[in-house]
């Protein structure tokens, strides 16, 4: 720490105090989630206190646990992930790379998609997937979540393809590659950080959307986000159960969100950053 | 050895040789051309199905009466729910909360989270602490956010910021349940949420800033405020700008956070446009008249981001 900084205890208290702000309702969240119903609901809130694992049981082996729920989000996430991918990348490349005709227009298009309010879309998909019978299934959700994931990767995997030097696929054109060997075999490889970068972030936004899996979901495919409800009621909130199943629930995206620490200001951006179709 | 240098411009090209070699150069993008369309299609078809086809027919339910508690009697009203909502006290109000809600969400955030990356560039040693912190809030997901805050921090008396409150003497309060404070609360909630984001966007950005700049004006004693007026914040102006923007779009679409909170209540007090439309659709099953409602969210967006874009290619 520099020395003009310590010299000036407000800006240390400063530092302390938001410090605090960001992480104490989640490190709150973790303490209720070890405390029984009766420590809960002590006042004053209580710091210590005897933990106890049951909360986690319940929530993970008692009868409303959350298994099928993180079943169900896995399915959906891992689905949008994978459809997302295969349909961005090559898109992405095209854009970053290759003549293309109208190739400014249709980033523009790509790039409005993203804009689109998410409850102008929850009543025409409502609508529409009663009259298919895809409501409740996995396929109606992983539908609708191409329609934030996909702009979202194609414009942050752009920016990562312009920034891939040229020559190695220059060379292997040269050695008379075809255009789709010199992508497969050359830009991919060297592409592979970004579209790890690109999984993640399409991973967490598909894992913690909440808006579409109420309305779309039901019984059969109910996302670990719809199923924090199960702790709520008009009656009563069973705080440390909803505490543990959050946490638990959160535990895979707060994992991928410090593996790409490096990346999420990148990844959180996309499309805001860079204009629209450069060459 | 003096070789006079010959230099060739394009003039002295004739024009038949010119013309062939523009075809011969057609020719050859020709594949290219092909191959990058056979790349986007894929794209742009999943986009027109799954994104414009619904918008349109958001439109067209928009000029519907639809109930869902009378299935069947659908029918086609024109500009009746435009009209209905232009007289719907509930929807200016939800109009209004919905200005009130991101230009206070983005603003705080802004000043906040720059206020703090001032600060963090202060102390380098400690900063993968403030950027672990920061990532927590942002990897959240919303109704979870909304959740824990409606439960371990506002409820009366057992949350703890209201027990804080009440030790530091100045009482209990019902925070989500009357409507100044519940409108507060869910900015608060917002702005606890994403202002990290921000912080590390512009910590990225002041990071990223030359330091012989600074160096220059600390030998001309210029003070730590004259510094950021004429120096900082002109140079971070574009990512301030970029930042804003994003903000903006984010704070138009929210929904998960203050559903969760508050579910718009109490009575229609944090209802933001999407809170209002979801519970006019959702709730009162009147779909028609929540298409109608979308159908201006989703106007206003476009207007928006429309204009921060004319913003931001004129700086």
């Amino acid at each position: 720490m520099s020395r003009r900084f310590l010299r000036n205890p407000i800006l240390v208290a400063l530092g302390v105090v938001l410090l605090a702000v960001w992480t104490v309702p989640i490190l709150w969240g973790l303490l209720t989630s070890f405390k029984n119903e009766k420590e809960v609901l002590a006042y004053p809130p209580r710091v210590l206190f005897t933990p106890t694992l049951d909360n986690y049981r319940e929530v993970l082996f008692g009868p409303t646990n959350i298994v099928p729920n993180l079943t169900t989000s896995l399915i959906v996430a891992l689905g949008t992930t994978l459809l997302t991918v295969a349909i961005a990348v090559p898109a992405a490349y095209a854009f970053a790379r290759l003549r293309l005709r109208g190739k400014r227009a249709l980033g523009f298009y790509v790039l409005a998609t993203q804009l689109v309010p998410p409850i102008g879309l929850i009543i025409p998909y409502f609508l529409i997937l009663n009259r298919i019978g895809w409501m409740d299934s996995y396929r109606g959700l992983i539908l609708i979540y191409l329609t934030f994931s996909l702009p979202f990767a194609i414009w942050l995997l752009v920016s990562y393809f312009e920034d891939i030097p040229r020559e190695m696929e220059e060379a292997a054109l040269l050695d008379r590659a075809s255009r789709l060997q010199a992508l497969w075999h050359v830009v991919l490889p060297q592409a592979r950080g970004a579209i790890a970068v690109a999984v993640i972030f399409v991973f967490l936004n598909a894992w913690n959307e909440f808006l579409f899996a109420v309305v779309l979901g039901g019984a059969r495919v109910k996302t670990v986000t719809v199923s924090m409800y199960n702790y709520i009621n008009t009656e009563q909130t069973q705080w440390a159960q909803l505490a543990a199943a959050a946490l638990i629930a959160m535990l895979p995206v707060i994992v991928l969100g410090l593996a790409a620490q490096k990346h999420i200001v990148h990844g959180l951006t996309a499309g805001a950053v860079k204009g629209v179709g450069r060459r | 050895m003096a070789v006079a240098r010959q230099t060739l411009s394009i003039a002295d090209i004739p024009a038949v040789q010119l013309a062939a070699a523009r075809r011969r150069l057609a020719q050859a993008e020709r594949p290219e051309r092909r191959f990058a369309l056979t790349l986007v299609s894929p794209a742009v078809l999943v986009l027109v199905v799954t994104t414009t086809f619904p918008l349109l027919y958001l439109l067209s339910q928009s000029l519907q009466d639809i109930n869902l508690a009378m299935p069947g009697m659908d029918h086609y009203v024109g500009f009746e729910n435009y009209r209905r909502m232009a007289g719907d006290s509930r929807f200016w109000a939800a109009l209004g909360f919905t200005g009130v809600y991101t230009v206070t969400t983005v603003a705080l955030q802004l000043v906040i989270g720059l206020g703090m990356a001032l600060l963090i560039l202060q102390i380098p040693r400690a900063q993968w602490a403030f950027r672990i912190a920061a990532i927590l809030p942002i990897v959240l997901a919303p109704v979870v956010a909304g959740l824990f805050w409606r439960t371990l921090m506002l409820t009366p008396d057992f949350g703890i910021v209201d027990y804080a409150l009440r030790a530091a003497g100045l009482g209990s309060r019902n925070w989500l349940g009357e409507p100044g404070l519940a409108r507060i609360s869910v900015i608060v909630i917002h702005t606890w949420q994403w202002t990290p984001f921000v912080f590390l966007y512009l910590l990225a950005a002041l990071a990223a800033l030359p330091s012989d700049l600074y160096e220059a004006a600390r030998i001309d004693r210029a003070s730590a405020w004259r510094r950021f007026i004429h120096i900082t914040l002109p140079l971070i102006r574009p990512a301030i700008v970029v930042v804003a923007i994003l903000r903006i779009t984010i704070a138009l679409s929210a929904f998960a956070a203050i559903y969760a909170a508050t579910g718009g209540g109490p009575g229609t007090a944090t209802e933001i446009v999407n809170l209002y439309s979801y519970r006019v659709a959702f709730a009162e099953l009147s779909l028609g008249y929540g298409a109608a409602a979308a159908v201006v969210l989703l106007v206003l967006t476009l207007v928006v981001a429309g204009l921060l874009f004319r913003i931001r290619r004129a700086q």
